[in-house]
Parts: C-alpha cells; sequence; structure tokens
C-alpha cells in the first residue's frame, strides 16, 4: 500500500478531500487542468444562503493546500494515464507548458503588467481581459502565470519561423523566468488510491437559440454574472451591462435555462440555480437599489437547512418578484433585451423588456465539456455523463472501480455544502484504505 | 524595544473603497515601534504572505499587525506564515479594518481612514508586550462515539472503525437501522431498503472493533476534545457505563411532527389520516394494505405535501426536503399495489432536484399516473366513510374537492424530543428549529463549535439518504484526522493564575462558563484547563488579586490600548 493519494480536481472538493487526507499525515498528489485551484467556488462573488464572500471564506483552504508539506500541487496539468492495482496504482501527470519556470518565478506579476497583449479572461467568462500571459485571478495559488500560445504573438512567430515579435515579459522578468522554449514534461507518480473530483462546467449558450444562442452580449450565464458582482471582477462589483456599460434597471433571471429539458436540453435538474438566483437577485438589488429583479422558474428547489428562508427572503423582504412559468423567447429590440414567458399563476403572458437578462444554464460534467479520458481509469459513467456511483444511495463516493472514490458536482450537480461532506467522506475512504494497510 | 511591521491591506476595494490605506500606512510608519509599514492588494493571497515572510526577516521583525479582515478569516493563516518566517506566531495580531471599519462606514471616508489609523495603533501597543508562545499539547484517547444507531451512525461508526480504531455505538431503541429501517423501498432504489441496511448491520454488529450499546442513552459528557469522559445509562438498568473517548459523533436522526399540531387536516382524530412513515409500514410487502378505520384496501388515496413545512406562523418554517421523493415513491408503490387505484398530489413546488430525481417524479406522474395539483389543502375532515379534502388547483384556478379513502401527510422531519438537552450535555448548540448548529453552513457542515464533537445526518438538518451517508463519512474523515497524531496541540493564548496572587477563593471557577477552572485544594491555588479555557476572560474580571490573567491580553496591554482609543 502506497500511503499517497492522487485527488484529480482542485476545486472545493479536491481541495477539502485533500486537506483531511494531508491533515492525517499522508501525502497527496493534486492535479488540476487549470493554471491556478479554486475551481468555480473562486469565481463566486458571495455563497447562499449566509452570502459570506466566497473568496473569503476559501482562502485559508487555497492557501493552506499550496503551503502544505503533505501537497504536492500539480497545476496546469492533467492526468494521463493510470496503470497498477488498488494500494499501488502508477499515474502519469502532464504538465502542460506554462513558458514559465515555476522554480524561479516570484509571482511579481510585471509580466502581466508589460504584456501588451490583451484576450477575453476565461475566468471572467469573458467579460474582462487577461494578458497573454496571465494568472486566473489576484489571489491565484500558485500565483505563476502561464503563457497563452493563442494570443502570445511572440510563440506564434517562433512557430512560424518568422522573426521574432515582442518578448516584453523576458525583458522586464526580474528573476529570468521566461522560457519560451519550454516544452510539456510528464511526471510519474505512485499512489494508493485515488479522489475524481472534476466538477461542472455550464451547459453552452449556442445551444439554447432560442435565448439568442450567445449571440446577445446582455444575456449572459449567472458565472458571467458573478464576475460583474464581485468585488474583484471586471467592474470591481458595480452591475454594468457588457453592451454599453450602463448599469441595468430591468434584470430578468430565467431558471432551468437547458435543464429540466429531456428533448431540447438535459433531462435533470441542476439543483443549485434556484438558490443562486435568489442569491444573485438580492445582491443585485444591494447593489442597483431602484433595479426590478425577475425570476421566472418552475418549481423552486429549496430544500437545504436556511434555503426556504432564504427565498422567502428575496421574494418578502427585498422584492424580487417571481413568475412560475417557462420562458419561450429572449431577443435582441434596440439596446432592450425582450423576454417572453409565462405567468401561469395568474394564467398570463408575460413580456419584459430587460436591460439584462441572466440564464440558470444546466450544470454539466467537466470531464465531458472537456471531452478528457484518462485511459487506465475507465470510471462508469451514467446516461448524462456524470460519474456513477457504486450505489446512488448507500455509497455515493465510491466507483466502479476499486481504489478509486468520487466527490462533488462530477457525480451530479450539487451545492458546497454537500460537496465538502462528499470530499470528506471520501478522504474518509482513503484513510481507510491506508490505515486498513497496517494491519 | 520591539520592531513592529505593520501590513495594510486593500482587499480589493473592500477596505481601499473606504479607508484611504496609503495614507494610514505613511502614518503608521512614524508611530513608535512600528519598523517597516507596508500596503498589498490581498494580503491573504500567496504574494501577500510572501510579503509578510520577506520583511520579517529583512528587518528583523519581531511583532506583526496585519491589518485587514476579521481574524476569524485568516488569523491561524498569517500566524502559520510568521511561524515559516522564523518568527514567533504569537507575536502576530490581526487589527480588523473592515468588518469593523471600513464595511460599516462606507460613507465617511475621512473618519473611516482614522478609525482604521487608530484600531492599528492601539493593536500596534498590545503586539509591543505580546509574549511569545508555544502551543500547548494534550493527551488524546482514541476511540470514538457514536450516538445514534441509524444509517448515519451505522455509516460513521463503519468507517471509524474500518481504519482500526475502536468505536462505541449508543442506540436509544432496541434495535439499529433508525428510520430506514421502516422504508419499503427508497427512491431509486426500489430494491427494498431493509436489505441494503440488513447487511451494513451484520458488518456493525460483527465488526472487532465497534461496541453496540442498544436501549441507552447518554446521560452526561465530560472533558474536552481527545479527552472526553461519557456516562451511559441503559433503560431500566441502575448501572452506569464510563467511556473514556476521544470524539463523540451526534447522529441522533429526526423524529416525525405531531398529527395533532394538524387539526385542520384531521390530525391525530381522523384514522384514515396519516404520516408518511406510517403509509410507509401499510405499503411494507409483507402488509396487508389496509386502512385503519375499516380495514379495506384504499382505492382514492390523496397526498397532501408541505403539511406542516414551509409554515412559519403555523408549522415549521423549512422544507424537509425529502417529502417530494417520498411521496412519489409512495404514489408509485401505492399504484404497483392498487393497479386500479387513483393517487391525488398537492403541492407547492416539487423539490426533486437530486441526481435522477426529476425522471423519477415524472415517472410518478406518467407511468403511475398520480394526479399532480399545485396547491395547497386547507381543510380535511370526515363524511361517512370517506375522507373530504378541499384544495386547490392554482394552475387551472378551481377548487379542487376529493372524496378520499385514505389521505397521507408529508409532515416535517422534526428535531427529536431530547435533542436539545443532548445538545447541552455535548456541549453544542441547536438551531430555531432544533437541530444541532454546524461550525459553517458551507464549508464545515459536520463540525460543530465545540471541538471533538461532530455532526452527521437529519440531526443536523432534513436530507436524504445520500447527503446523509456523505456526511456520516465526512464525520468519520474529521475523526480520523484527529486520532491521526499522538497527541493534540491547543492554543496557549488563554488564562494563566499567578500563584502568587491567587487566594484560592474559587470566584474564577463560578465566574468560568466552559468549567475551565478548578481550584487545588492541596497547592490553594485556582488552575487552568487548558483544553476548555476559550480566553473570554471572566475569570480576569471576577478575581479580585488580579491573580487571573489571559495571556496577552493583559491589564496592561488593555489600558495602553484604550489610551490610544480615548
Amino acid at each position: 500500500m502506497i500511503n499517497r493519494a492522487l485527488v484529480i480536481g482542485a476545486g472545493i472538493a479536491g481541495i477539502q478531500a485533500s486537506l483531511d487526507i494531508a491533515n492525517s499525515g499522508y501525502q497527496v498528489a493534486l492535479v488540476e487542468r487549470q493554471p491556478s485551484i479554486g475551481g468555480h467556488m473562486a469565481q463566486l462573488s458571495e455563497t447562499f444562503p449566509t452570502l459570506d464572500c466566497s473568496q473569503c471564506i476559501m482562502t485559508p483552504r487555497t492557501v493552506e493546500v499550496g503551503h502544505h508539506e503533505n501537497i504536492k500541487l500539480y497545476t496546469y496539468s492533467q492526468v494521463a494515464e493510470v496503470s497498477g492495482t488498488p494500494g499501488d496504482f502508477t499515474v502519469k501527470i502532464r504538465q502542460k507548458t506554462k513558458y514559465v519556470n515555476w522554480d524561479n518565478c516570484t509571482g511579481c506579476g510585471v509580466c502581466q503588467e508589460k504584456c501588451p497583449w490583451k484576450a477575453p479572461a476565461e475566468f471572467d467568462r469573458g467579460l474582462g481581459v487577461r494578458k497573454a500571459i496571465y494568472t486566473l485571478s489576484p489571489q491565484a495559488v500558485p500565483n505563476k502565470p502561464v503563457v497563452n500560445p493563442d494570443v502570445c504573438v511572440r510563440l506564434q512567430s517562433i512557430a512560424k519561423g518568422e522573426k521574432l515579435k515582442c518578448g516584453a515579459c523576458l525583458k522586464f522578468c526580474p528573476t529570468n523566468s521566461i522560457d519560451f522554449q519550454q516544452t510539456e514534461s510528464f511526471v510519474e507518480v505512485h499512489v494508493g488510491a485515488i479522489v475524481v473530483a472534476t466538477g461542472f462546467d455550464l451547459f453552452p449558450q449556442t445551444r439554447l437559440p432560442e435565448y439568442g444562442g450567445g449571440q446577445i452580449p446582455d444575456v449572459i450565464d449567472a458565472l458571467a454574472f458573478e464576475r460583474l458582482l464581485s468585488a474583484s471582477g471586471p467592474t470591481g462589483g458595480q452591475v454594468k451591462r457588457p453592451s454599453d456599460g450602463k448599469e441595468p434597471r430591468e434584470v430578468v433571471f430565467v431558471q432551468c435555462s437547458g435543464s429540466r429539458d429531456p428533448e431540447h436540453g438535459v433531462p435533470y435538474c441542476s439543483k443549485i440555480c434556484c438558490m443562486y438566483t435568489a442569491k444573485q437577485a438580492i445582491l443585485y438589488k444591494h447593489r442597483v437599489h431602484h433595479g426590478q429583479p425577475y425570476v421566472f422558474y418552475i418549481d423552486i428547489r429549496a430544500g437545504g437547512k436556511g434555503y426556504e428562508e432564504f427565498i422567502n427572503r428575496a421574494q418578502q423582504d427585498e422584492g424580487v418578484v417571481y413568475l412560475r412559468g417557462k420562458v419561450s423567447k429572449i431577443y435582441r429590440d434596440g439596446d432592450k433585451v425582450m423576454v417572453w414567458g409565462s405567468d401561469t399563476l395568474s394564467g398570463r403572458k408575460v413580456e419584459i423588456a430587460a436591460d439584462l437578462v441572466i440564464l440558470s444554464m444546466a450544470a454539466v460534467p467537466a470531464i465531458s465539456a472537456n471531452g478528457h479520458r484518462v485511459p487506465g481509469l475507465e470510471l462508469a459513467l451514467d446516461m448524462d455523463g456524470f460519474y456513477q456511483s457504486s450505489d446512488a444511495e448507500l455509497a455515493p463516493m465510491e466507483s466502479n472501480l476499486p481504489g478509486v472514490f468520487l466527490a462533488g458536482a462530477g457525480i451530479g450537480p450539487k451545492d458546497i455544502p454537500e460537496t465538502v461532506a462528499q470530499a470528506s467522506g471520501a478522504a474518509a475512504k482513503v484513510l481507510g484504505m491506508f490505515r486498513q494497510a497496517l494491519r | 524595544m520591539r520592531k513592529v511591521g505593520v501590513f495594510i491591506c486593500h482587499c480589493g476595494i473592500n477596505i481601499a473603497g473606504s479607508v484611504d490605506v496609503e495614507k494610514v500606512a505613511e502614518e503608521i510608519n512614524r508611530y513608535p515601534g512600528v519598523a517597516f509599514a507596508t500596503t498589498y492588494k490581498y494580503i491573504c493571497s500567496d504574494p501577500g504572505q510572501q510579503i509578510i515572510k520577506n520583511a520579517i526577516q529583512e528587518h528583523g521583525l519581531d511583532g506583526v499587525i496585519v491589518a485587514a479582515c476579521s481574524p476569524a478569516m485568516h488569523e491561524t493563516t498569517f500566524r502559520r506564515t510568521a511561524a515559516a518566517a522564523g518568527m514567533n506566531p504569537y507575536l502576530l495580531e490581526c487589527a480588523n479594518i473592515r468588518e469593523q471599519c471600513s464595511w460599516v462606514h462606507q460613507n465617511d471616508r475621512a473618519r473611516a481612514t482614522d478609525k482604521a489609523l487608530y484600531t492599528i495603533q492601539s493593536m500596534v501597543e498590545k503586539v509591543k508586550r505580546n509574549e511569545a508562545l508555544d502551543p500547548l499539547s494534550l493527551p488524546l484517547t482514541k476511540k470514538a462515539m457514536v450516538i445514534g444507531g441509524g444509517i448515519a451512525g451505522i455509516t460513521a461508526a463503519l468507517d471509524i472503525a474500518d481504519a482500526g480504531y475502536p468505536v462505541i455505538l449508543v442506540e436509544q431503541s432496541d434495535h439499529l437501522g433508525g428510520k430506514m429501517s421502516n422504508l419499503s423501498g427508497t427512491y431509486l432504489n426500489f430494491a427494498a431498503a431493509p436489505d441494503l441496511l440488513t447487511r451494513r448491520v451484520d458488518r456493525v454488529m460483527n465488526h472487532p472493533n465497534i461496541q453496540v450499546i442498544t436501549d441507552a442513552e447518554v446521560t452526561q459528557v465530560d472533558g474536552y476534545v481527545g479527552n472526553f469522559k461519557a456516562t451511559v445509562k441503559r433503560v431500566g438498568q441502575d448501572a452506569i457505563l464510563s467511556y473514556d473517548v476521544g470524539a463523540i459523533v451526534a447522529a441522533t436522526g429526526y423524529a416525525s411532527y405531531p398529527l395533532s399540531r394538524l387539526p385542520e387536516y384531521g390530525g391525530g382524530t381522523i384514522p384514515d389520516v396519516m404520516d408518511a412513515l406510517t403509509f410507509e409500514a401499510m405499503l411494507a410487502p409483507s402488509a396487508k394494505f389496509a386502512r385503519p378505520s375499516d380495514g379495506k384496501s384504499p382505492k382514492e388515496v390523496v397526498f397532501v405535501q408541505c403539511a406542516g413545512s414551509r409554515d412559519p406562523e403555523h408549522g415549521v418554517p423549512y422544507c424537509s426536503q425529502v417529502c417530494c421523493m417520498v411521496v412519489a415513491k409512495q404514489a408509485m408503490l401505492f399504484k404497483e399495489r392498487m393497479p386500479h387505484g387513483q393517487a391525488y398530489v398537492f403541492y407547492i413546488d416539487i423539490r426533486s432536484a437530486g441526481k435522477g430525481y426529476d425522471e423519477y417524479v415524472q415517472r410518478a406522474m406518467t407511468d403511475a399516473r398520480a394526479l399532480y395539483l399545485r396547491g395547497k389543502v386547507s381543510k380535511i375532515y370526515q363524511d361517512g366513510n370517506k375522507v373530504i379534502v378541499w384544495g386547490s388547483d392554482t394552475l387551472s384556478n378551481r377548487a379542487i374537492e376529493i372524496a378520499a379513502d385514505l389521505v397521507v401527510l408529508a409532515t416535517p422531519m422534526a428535531a427529536p424530543d431530547g435533542t436539545k438537552e443532548l445538545a447541552q450535555r455535548l456541549h453544542i448548540s441547536t438551531d430555531a428549529n432544533g437541530f444541532y448548529n454546524e461550525a459553517h453552513p458551507k464549508l464545515r457542515p459536520v463540525e460543530s463549535l465545540t471541538a471533538g464533537v461532530f455532526l452527521a445526518g437529519a440531526g443536523q438538518g432534513p436530507k436524504d439518504i445520500p447527503e446523509t451517508v456523505a456526511q456520516a463519512s465526512a464525520a468519520a474523515a474529521k475523526v480520523l484526522q484527529l486520532f491521526s497524531r499522538d497527541e493534540m496541540k491547543a492554543e496557549p493564548t488563554i488564562a494563566q493564575v499567578i500563584p502568587e496572587l491567587c487566594s484560592a477563593c474559587g470566584l474564577c471557577v463560578k465566574a468560568c462558563p466552559y468549567g475551565a477552572r478548578q481550584v487545588d485544594e492541596i497547592l490553594q491555588v485556582a488552575t487552568v484547563n487548558p483544553a476548555l479555557c476559550q480566553a473570554c476572560g471572566a475569570c480576569a474580571a471576577a478575581c479580585p488579586n488580579k491573580a487571573s490573567v489571559v495571556r496577552n491580553w493583559t491589564p496592561t496591554q488593555i489600558l495602553f490600548m484604550a489610551d490610544v482609543l480615548v
């Protein structure tokens, strides 16, 4: 039995599982495909129902992971192959080319300042900009940048065999850490158990042409709105609409965009949207006092602790108007976005000329969204592409493969408390495995 | 003379938006004792921490103030950073200029800036006089007690025992399995729940590391994390059993809501109006499907969701989470027993958010042809051998009257009687609805605020089986973490007794709300239990001789702080 665990995915699930295992005295190899850890929770402004600042509750954990003597962090990396048996797996990790020597880099940020080339920031869902050399956010762990070949003019000139262009980062880096000759590398680690915590992504707007198909600038998804609300986001927390930067006064939230839609979207419910929509509507009202939020819904799903009371707060105290009905069409009309929906409780059609529309896009498994399959780790997936637990009821963290455990939204959409519980639960299974081998 | 470094965080615009942090840095740099002052965007981030480390080493700092958010957020993180830089961590203090300054004075930049400056100055005065301290080491008993033998308790016990540690499992009733043993099938897994459960119960009963005590309750818990002494009493027996354990998991589950609280639904008076758990027993394959009043098999069955839940005025304000699914399951099981029967379901929202849950409810509607009516039920009464249900269908805007043979009320999952008392014995708290309070609703769902006492399952709040099992394993992980070391570390910033001044009067013992003080009769001096002391300072206030002092919160320090502020 090798007393080291591999954790795939460093969102809150992977982070929690890693900490539980590492704090119990065992080694952890934590692999994350993004340049830094934190997943989607790092993109949130506040969390429901307490309205805690997401970064504030998360950074103690991300920093702990970054500094933990028992955790080896492999970011901007992916698991390429797994072989061996439970208790003795051999894992090949592919470290993508960063073009920056992270052993030397101090994270000073000068390269990002000096780089002249910009691109839409993925972390801000395209609403903000980042440079060709970038970190995801100012609080990134590790706070070291990577160079994106699609945007970096220097790399493109190298690839084309032309005269070398730019090189500003190379020139200004005080520790000589830029390395345009760097190539991807592979690392092999031996582990006894694996925790898969790859999380979720959002269903693409292009799949919903009746809602604008992603072409209307003022129709955005909830993660993008979260970035607008965030004090560390592209607008410093001021709610401004993407098209003209004006403050939106009439804001429409469309729940179940793509979810509960077997014909056209995904058949399942994405679980968290009712709650995060109420949260976003409340936060919007706090920022734009004279604004009016509307929420179109089918059912309000607020089962967790304090959740029902939170919805009541949105409806009764904060003046959010809830309309029970699906939205059939969203289209642009001048500088307004027209929303055609219905209010089944009054039996009437509703048309709203909105300034901004936020779609609660369905949550889909991140692995499917990124098409990443790992040879040697043939995990069973359900019909919707989520990991299949060996028993959904009594063994949700166990997969079809012995020694491989599951946690978080990769199994199915879920909120943070349930994710954290599953992550610690998966850790308990790993610890059990390691300890049993002692006897 | 101490060399104090002051690090002021912008926290994006959270602090810098209301406080002129650069000005504060400039001014505090001139303050006596301050050797270095700087600001940074997010001092909690990696580069921010690096700035602190570098400054400690370059300037030989022996005192640090991090002026940022509340110490509750990052004090531990910053102290670890200081330790890594070679400075004693207890020479680092946080000055709260966010929650207590910038966030509450957003409209007055000048005064907010002043207040931030004074706050930092007072903390500088404190830190100049802080003692360098070392964490205390405490012993640890690597044995766990799990209170509650339902699916949560069983799962937690198995995970802990499988890892090689002994577990005492205390169960109130005479058998293990809890409410799950009453289920005929679970949703998704029509596989009869008793089968799935029996295998686990067998494992528990035969596990070499688990000792099961039924018909028992925990009557007293003394001690502290790693060193609890739990007293257990069995029903009808005088003998008191005492166990030394290091961790406790509270997995006491839920209770059925009393039907008598729903008189408008005939609760407790109409025999054919029952709750879902009772209907579950009627649906058991081995049972004759017979209604209580006359033993006939009911053909028209009405299910009333939210019977008492989501009702702040009259029932409970919360949602019980599982009922939408339970009703869908029972409607399907009912249709299997009575192919010519008809189920009606009155609902407000359908809460079927879990994996495969929505599809499941669809099957109840399409396959079992249950008629779902969106509306609350106002009244239920007996009329001959029928039970009349008055409800509404808000989607067609009509009042509905159904002459039912049987009515199933989806009543709330309630906290069991005695939960509050048990919580008190465990030194943990319960919320307004009687459920255990977790340490943090998002990131610490299975920990209580009392170190060493963990929570799992419906005792913490209504939840379904998958979430219960996840929490139970999570609680086990916390126990395993605790047991992974041979001793525990405790914070040294606690009360201490100056023996020369102590007259053993015992006033501090009475003043301490945590039971952390005792008088040593032989030495005639008060003593402090370092694991229980929470540094509240009540003893320091009570002591007439000033013999009780909280480390790094001495009267001298406080007076110097007050000097700055007054």
